[in-house]
């Protein structure tokens, strides 16, 4: 019979959950709550006695010293109560480790059908709201009806006696599993069970799908295998293997690319070959670092002479756009598993974020499924619960925020890690499963979670999208799994491992099966998680917590051994073969008999017409305004501002320093609360070796050029790195795209070509500027389809789609920890040197949005000048001349100059008559433009390629000889009074304001 | 090899293992992180290491209270043993999620010798979150603590978001007369934090970061030594680095929080 236990703090402690809520309700609501208690509700669904039900209340689930509970109410006086709980199916880790505890107290492990289940019930007191007004709170803050129901009570309504009464979110499906054989007569009815099965199908695979099932000899093939026409488990498979997320037909595609002003024409074949694969092969040949790349879960490059770090990063944006706690925290731990299941497993040494959203006072017409404020809140804490829980660092990440994208978020996941060189004398990137190993699936079981997650992020979100495909992560069971499978992989068990993110089963051994050419899987030997699935809900499953390893028969009763100790479910479920098929059977019956050369055959290329309209055609043009004559007020608001100010609020909430190697954190400065431009890793504790990470987003310059807004990315993310002391010879980069879709359409998507041309330009200055710089991509990946169709205020839908964004990640090895800079002044008296020449680059620039406007001469990279002053800069470093560092990015001087007083808490005086200015002495390509700029162009323009450096005046003599020839000028002074004071071009105080002013401008929370 | 033998335990969801075998190690013990399981199942014995630590992490991810399922699972499966090994002059140290676990063990405070009773609590953060920040610490010279001995003051990071210290009042005051409290949250000027947020970062009572038992022998804090075992660890270190550049002097590369480890080792010397 099925009992609650309820659990609260005693009635005299603070209940820091029940202030959190209170605050909350008045910063999302404005409405007032006096007072809210939290109760947690455990649903215990067993066979336990009476006897033992009351023991384990009081034993395991009780604190002695500071809570009470009970099996009846402990809801006392209150003006509402709000219960919340998961809806069936949906994981609740804290009801599964409940379950554990309770078979470890009784001393006998309980029946796969006893269960718990976890709940809260909220009490809000001193609270005057009308119903309308609680049901708002718990919809808009307490829970998300895709993945929780909740029930509100008010206080006449309340029954003291049962209060909630018990409440069992059990999954019973009344289904026994079949596998159904489906006709496709003809194309066009392939295309419609695409859509009615949701195989997001592209229109010009399905003739290459039918004819591969009208082939005479695999006719004869299928009939020997007892198969026919094509089950559900092949249609299922074959559209997880063609979805776009998989098999990036975008980037593969063929582009029709036109310049509309010009009329210049050309076909571009293949961004990924051509922009991504070939330069990073081409800087292979040349690097001897780069270890392993284009083909695993992660590239790999060499740390030092006995290990190799590894490196990834993908998206989550269509889950966490709709459940955004779940989706984030499910997007961190995918991203943890490719780095396990990189080369023959990788320890995880840090995870990164990015996240891109819709204003957070956002009070428009537009109806988003989360408000971007909830939004921002429920991913942020997502990325805290999957890092912190799986001991791992998270110590980096960007925050940006603008309208576009309300339709759809952008939640950017990276993650790193290292491995020894070699594993049992053989190289530790190398893996490829044998035919006749054994197929093991370890960690969680496969649920209905995540079916058609892959081919749902390959689609626009519409109210159509299946909302089963969202799921919670659990980096409990993540972290059991990852130090099992590192035991394992130090034994030498290991053949072959990847993870089961996107596609489950069907991705991982999908694609494995390929290297060994085949495989042989017995679907009914996969554990579940509740009966009831069909077999191909088995296959795709995105059940999380999963990875799949080939182990040699001789092997597999130590690594069954290993995995028994790390307390982690491992099960074998087939084996790898070399008959070139994938061959499926459930209970004996073959159900999938498919050639695995269909998955790398030729589909044909998607095709896209791409028409670039230059900025000047779209109309874009400089703005008229003259010169700001309140300068204080400026830098006041512009600090302030959404994009620029304090994130402190986000990096504390996540374990950075985990794992012992922090050497340079993210927030720097004497009250430890500036932005660095990146962060150091000491992955090997008795090595002072150092991995420097940084990462650049700036998605608003593509709304002048695309190009650009890539370009400035990878200068910025390269200046971040050497701004630290890593060395230009050895950047690897990770490019994440996400753009909206670029498919035209004359009613749906008018701009799709438009869109389709800023995406050839962002690749073309990926190509360009990773050959200029020598970065190789050590990985990367895409996601299409930010768009949104959002309610308006008048039942009408707005399709709403992302500015074209990529995130860069970067990282770059240092030779030794102790000698890397932070960005804060650290003396007064020290000289101020601005590295880098300045332009009349203010489009798109924080500044022109300040006053509303976009412009037009949007930053451009000089790659030879950078290259030559970047040189420059390592060798001073290298000869320890600075006491500090910092790159100049969005905000211009102005707002970089004070963050790097704000860090020092120290003075500075800037002379702007001093700036270097871009012109035909440094050759830039700007030459023939003029030199002459207004203060505030100098104090906003985000030219690329500065830096602001701060050294003794001892030193200075030494540091310009390095720059001889380049725009390098001591612009200022560091100084004991702490002002920002800023002389102008003419010789005016533009500035004279306390630092600490500014930084309580800059240091704000985000407006509420 | 030193004889000095330290258990790091792990496995469930414990994490800072190898930080805090390594910092171990830099104290000169001979350091072995061991899961759970094979002390359980007797693979490995406790009896044969002096020092046992219990981590920082998230055992069974700090469902249903911080420790608490891994604290139940040590009173069922190894209660004997662990009695044992306090018995017998072992050091016992509970780091973060470990602290929490040997206070729901009844480890600590350990009023009475060989028995275990839980009579304080670490609970929520009254600032409703997890945190990650540095925090200034000062010692009790009074304390029979071996962990802390000769240390005034340490910076450390805390990083936790049930670090509340929590005990009803005679508790406190037992606490304090017997000289068991080991380190409090102060300003950065060393004077007492006085609940303060953020020198207090979680609310503890009295400001307490750690307790020892009356022998000393078996400490819990929430803060992290293992994590300032290099001085590239602290927030400020490339300030006071320059600031020793100016001097003419250099940084002492090892962190502060190595002092607590060679503490116990010494212990044995």
């Amino acid at each position: 019979m099925a009992e609650r236990i309820e659990i609260s703090l005693k009635d005299h402690l603070f209940d820091p959950e029940g202030a959190g809520l209170c605050r909350r309700i008045k910063e999302y609501f404005g409405w007032h709550v006096g007072r809210a208690r939290v109760i947690h509700v455990l649903t215990l669904d067993t066979t336990l006695t009476a006897e033992e039900l009351d023991s384990v209340r009081r034993e395991v689930f009780t604190n002695p010293i500071t809570q009470v509970s009970a099996c009846h109410s402990l809801a006392g006086d209150f003006d509402w109560a709000v219960w919340i709980g998961f809806r069936p199916g949906v994981r609740d880790t804290a009801g599964s480790v409940a379950i554990e505890a309770i078979s470890d107290f009784v001393g006998r492990s309980l029946g796969k059908d006893e269960a718990a289940y976890t709940s809260k019930l909220y009490l809000l007191s001193d609270a005057r709201l009308q119903r309308v007004q609680v049901q708002t709170i718990a919809r808009e803050l307490l829970a998300n009806d895709i993945i929780q129901q909740w029930r509100i009570y008010s206080r006449s309504e309340w029954d003291s006696a049962n209060g909630i009464g018990v409440i069992v979110p059990r999954v019973d499906l009344a289904h026994t599993p079949a596998v159904e054989t489906i006709p496709i007569p003809s194309d066009d009815a392939l295309m419609q069970l695409s859509q009615e099965r949701n195989l997001a199908l592209n229109p010009q695979d399905v003739p290459v799908i039918r004819n591969y099932f009208l082939r005479p000899e695999v006719l004869e093939e299928r009939k020997k295998a007892g198969l026919w026409l094509p089950t559900d488990v092949e249609l299922e498979a074959i559209s997880q293997a063609r979805s776009d997320h998989c098999n990036h037909n975008t980037f593969r595609g063929r582009f029709h690319y036109l310049d509309v002003t010009t009329n210049d024409a050309l076909v571009v074949d293949n961004l990924f070959k051509t922009c991504i694969e070939a330069p990073t092969l081409a800087l292979q040949q040349e690097k001897e670092w780069v270890i392993s790349v284009l083909w695993d879960n992660a590239g790999v490059a060499r740390f030092d002479a006995e290990h190799h770090y590894s490196i990834t990063g993908e998206t989550h944006n269509s889950p966490s756009n709709m459940e955004a706690y779940g989706g984030s925290l499910t997007g961190i731990v995918g991203i943890y598993r490719d780095i396990m299941g990189t080369g023959k497993g990788s320890r995880l040494i840090a995870g990164l974020y990015g996240y891109c959203v819709g204003p957070r006072d956002y009070a428009g017409p537009l109806k988003p499924h989360l408000h971007p404020r909830r939004l921002l809140d429920g991913v942020v804490e997502g990325v805290k619960d999957g890092g912190n829980k799986h001991g791992v660092p998270t110590p980096f990440g960007n925050l940006f925020f603008h309208p576009a994208y309300l339709g759809k978020c952008l939640v950017f996941v990276a993650s790193l890690g290292i491995m020894p060189k070699s594993i049992k004398g053989l190289p530790s990137e190398q893996k490829c499963p044998q035919p006749g190993d054994l197929i093991v699936m370890s960690g969680g079981r496969v649920g209905k979670d995540g079916i058609h997650g892959v081919t749902a992020s390959s689609e626009t979100y519409s109210e159509h999208t299946p909302a089963g495909h969202v799921q919670i992560g659990d980096p409990y069971t993540q972290k059991k799994m990852h130090d099992f499978l590192l035991e394992a992989r130090d034994e030498g068990l290991i053949s072959f491992i990847t993870d089961n993110g996107g596609g489950g089963l069907s991705s991982s051994i999908g694609e494995s099966a390929r290297f060994s050419g085949g495989a042989f899987v017995e679907l009914d030997k996969v554990p579940l998680k509740y009966e009831g699935l069909d077999v191909w809900e088995i296959w795709v499953s995105e059940s999380q917590e999963r990875m799949t390893i080939a182990v040699n028969p001789a092997d597999i009763d130590r690594f069954l051994a290993l995995s028994r100790k790390h307390d982690v479910e491992s099960t074998v479920i087939g084996r790898y073969e070399s008959h070139g098929k994938l061959h499926i059977t459930y209970q004996g019956k073959t159900c999938a008999y498919l050639d695995l050369s269909l998955f790398s055959q030729d589909f044909p290329q998607w095709e896209f017409d791409a028409h670039w309209q230059s900025p000047e055609a779209r109309g874009l043009v400089e703005p008229v305004v003259s010169e700001p004559t309140d300068y204080a007020g400026l830098f006041h608001a512009l600090l302030g501002r959404p994009n620029m100010c304090s994130r402190e609020w986000i990096q504390r909430q996540y374990d950075h320093e985990v794992q012992g190697g922090s050497a340079v954190k993210y927030l720097v400065g004497r009250e430890r609360d500036v932005p660095n431009d990146a962060v150091v890793l000491r992955p090997i504790l008795d090595s002072k070796r150092g991995l420097a990470v940084a990462q650049a987003l700036n998605p608003s310059y593509s709304i002048i050029d695309s190009y650009a807004m890539v370009a400035f990315c990878i200068d910025e993310a390269v200046r971040r790195l050497l701004a630290v002391g890593a060395k230009l010879d050895e950047i690897g980069g990770v490019d994440n795209f996400c753009w909206p879709s670029i498919q035209y359409d004359p009613v749906h998507n008018p701009d799709g070509r438009y869109k389709a041309a800023q995406l050839v330009r962002a690749n073309w200055a990926l190509r360009d500027m990773c050959l200029a710089y020598g970065i190789p991509l050590l990985s990367g990946k895409d996601s299409m389809y930010v768009d949104g169709h959002l309610p308006g205020e008048y039942g009408e839908r707005h399709k709403v789609s992302g500015l074209p964004t990529m995130q860069f990640t970067a990282t770059g090895v240092v030779a030794d920890v102790t000698e890397v800079l932070t960005m804060e002044s650290k003396m007064a008296g020290d000289l101020v040197y601005l590295v880098g020449a300045t332009g009349n680059e203010l489009g798109a620039s924080e500044y022109y949005d300040l006053l509303g406007y976009v412009g037009l001469q949007v930053p451009k990279v000089d790659v030879r000048l950078n290259q030559s002053v970047y040189r420059a800069l390592e060798r001073a470093l290298q000869a320890g001349l600075p006491a500090s560092c910092h790159g100049i990015y969005r905000g211009g001087l102005a707002v970089h100059a004070a963050l790097v007083a704000m860090g020092g808490l120290l003075g500075m005086t800037l002379d702007l008559s001093r700036v270097p200015l871009k012109g035909p002495q440094f050759q830039g390509p700007d030459a023939a433009a003029s030199f002459l700029l207004r203060d505030d162009q100098i104090l906003f323009s985000e030219s690329c390629g500065r830096f602001l450096v701060t050294l003794p005046a001892d030193n200075c003599a030494a540091f310009e000889a390095h720059f001889q020839n380049l725009p390098c000028a001591c612009i200022g002074e560091i100084t004991a009074e702490p002002r920002l004071l800023i002389k102008g071009v003419n010789g005016s105080i533009l500035l004279n304001e306390a630092v600490v002013r500014l930084k309580t401008s800059w240091s704000r929370m985000p407006a509420a | 090899m030193s004889r000095i033998r330290a258990l790091v335990l792990t496995g469930f969801g414990l994490n800072c293992d190898i930080e805090t075998a390594y910092a171990l190690k830099k104290a000169g013990a001979r350091a072995e992180r061991i899961h759970l399981n094979h002390l359980i199942d007797g693979v490995n014995r406790l009896k044969d290491f002096q020092i046992f630590v219990i981590g920082g992490g998230f055992s069974w991810g700090d469902d249903h209270g911080a420790g608490v399922i891994l604290a139940m699972r040590l009173k069922h499966r190894l209660q004997d043993d662990i009695l044992n090994f306090v018995q017998a002059g072992g050091l016992v140290l509970g780091i973060c999620n470990g602290f929490q676990v040997i206070v729901n063990l009844g480890l600590l405070p350990g009023f009475e010798p060989h028995q275990l009773r839980r009579d304080v609590a670490i609970i929520g953060n009254d600032c409703g979150n997890f945190r990650d920040q540095w925090v200034r610490l000062g010692g009790n010279p009074a304390s029979p603590c071996i962990l802390t001995r000769g240390i005034d003051t340490i910076e450390l990071p805390v990083r936790h978001g049930e670090g509340k210290f929590y005990a009803e009042t005679g508790v406190l005051e037992r606490l304090v007369s017997s000289e068991q409290v080991i380190l409090r949250y102060t300003t950065t000027d060393g004077r007492p934090a006085a609940g303060e947020f953020p020198d207090n970062p979680n609310g503890s009572l009295g400001d307490i970061a750690g307790i020892c038992d009356p022998t000393g022998r078996i400490a819990g804090l929430m803060p992290h030594p293992e994590a300032f075992n290099h001085c590239t660890n602290h927030p400020d270190w490339t300030y006071r680095k320059e600031v020793l550049r100016r001097q003419g002097k250099s940084l002492p590369e090892e962190g502060d929080g190595i002092k607590m480890f060679r503490n116990l080792v010494d212990y044995f010397a």
